[in-house]
């Protein structure tokens, strides 16, 4: 039985679509850069596994890790998230509530999100990983569906529990579309229908302790899905720096996998009925 | 708690999240309802016949899992489309309810399809060759 939840596009930014219920989806992503002069060519891939609990609560857990070329390869932490949707129904503007708990170290390079000033991609890995960062964040994500576009804007605070940071904050806002709004009868894999593609920008804001732009990343980042199956999508994001703590470009690349109707499985090994 | 601890408690909430995010039984929801305007909208496709193969496609990709594919599978308590009940409702409060879902009974919303493939997927449902609802 296929099953296919048509992926956005976005590697950052989140849109108030939430994974079906008893669906799980796993991805493979990796975010690497062209590094400006004193940065590190690094390579940093993550695995998250993303269920739909019920039509309005997905959770997540991600595994990652880095590769610093001339330094070392570590593991760096995984992370717990949890999104909300309050509203029952669509409407104009539609939000959610994002809370996530992070185990991580400083090594942390997949920039899932950027808070604060960014990572620190300049110190070594045995000096970073050794540091650690249990990290609460918080996000409100506004998401709107207006004539096959979608358009969201994340709001993000985080809190580093591991030292007095203070609050850090970071943005994200993001648009696509699919590239054709009907569907052929044919299965065809490289119709407009399988594209989605938009645009997302994202960056920190600073913290409670420096609340500015300046001193920060910040990315522009063209974003592209193709559903490669029915139930599998690869994206592709070449990110490009507009700050000098930026990398100069970041490039990422997901794959996903969607099983459908897992929920089920599972609760009937314990003897839930379908 | 330790970081082991809590990775194992984190875990264990997505497993029981898993089991608990079952829908228990389908039944018609009474509160389901279309707002009229919506009810009244007509499919602009519906002139194009032939735009339904797409629609079955993607009923395939996004719908068959729950509501079955007409070859009867099991589903997840949700609705046969085939039943009167289903097919008496309007084009208009079929698309609503597509685009909205009824996300406290379990059924997600699908306003992430682009609005034409919502229509598509009306014009194959009414392909569908109606069956008398079970009392």
């Amino acid at each position: 039985m296929v099953s296919v939840a048509q992926e956005s596009p976005y590697f950052v930014t989140y849109d108030h679509h939430m994974e079906e219920p008893g669906n799980l989806d796993i991805e493979v992503s990796a975010t690497t850069d062209v590094p400006r002069t004193g940065q590190k060519y690094y390579f940093a891939p993550w695995m998250e596994f993303e269920y739909g609990v019920t039509a309005r609560w997905t959770t997540e857990l991600y595994i990652e890790g880095q590769t610093t070329y001339g330094d070392s390869t570590v593991f760096t932490g995984w992370r717990f998230e949890n999104r909300f949707r309050p509203m029952k129904r669509e409407h104009w503007i539609n939000p959610v509530l994002y809370l996530e708990y992070e185990s991580l170290n400083e090594a942390s390079r997949i920039q899932k999100e950027i808070s604060g000033g960014g990572p620190d991609i300049t110190s070594p890995n045995s000096e970073l990983r050794n540091t650690p960062a249990h990290e609460l964040e918080t996000k409100l994500i506004l998401s709107s569906d207006f004539h096959d576009w979608n358009l969201a804007e994340n709001f993000i605070v985080e809190k580093n529990l591991s030292r007095g940071e203070g609050f850090e904050f970071g943005y994200a806002v993001g648009f696509y579309r699919p590239l054709a709004t009907m569907a052929s009868g044919s299965n065809c894999r490289f119709c407009g229908e399988n594209f989605s593609a938009g645009v997302e920008f994202y960056g920190g804001l600073g913290s409670t302790l420096n609340f500015s732009g300046r001193n920060t990343g910040n990315y522009v980042a063209p974003v592209l899905s193709w559903l490669i199956s029915d139930n599998s999508t690869l994206r592709f994001s070449p990110g490009f720096g507009l700050t000098h703590e930026s990398s100069r470009v970041l490039f990422r690349f997901g794959y996903s996998y969607e099983i459908a109707g897992i929920g089920s499985k599972v609760s009937k090994l314990f003897g839930g009925k379908r | 708690m330790s970081r082991p601890s809590t990775f194992v408690v984190c875990s264990l909430l997505v497993v029981l999240g898993t089991m608990l995010g079952q829908n228990p039984e389908y039944r018609q929801d009474p509160t389901w309802r279309a707002p009229d305007d919506d009810a009244r909208k007509v499919n602009p496709l519906a002139n194009r016949p032939g735009a339904a193969a797409g629609g079955k496609k993607l009923f395939l990709r996004n719908c068959a899992e729950c509501h079955g594919d007409g070859s009867g599978i099991e589903k997840k308590h949700s609705a046969d489309f085939q039943l009167l009940v289903v097919q008496e409702q309007s084009d208009g409060t079929i698309f609503w309810k597509i685009t909205n879902g009824n996300t406290g009974r379990g059924m997600p919303s699908f306003s992430k399809l682009p609005e034409l493939e919502r229509w598509q997927l009306v014009l194959y449902l009414r392909t569908l060759k109606p069956v008398p609802s079970p009392l």
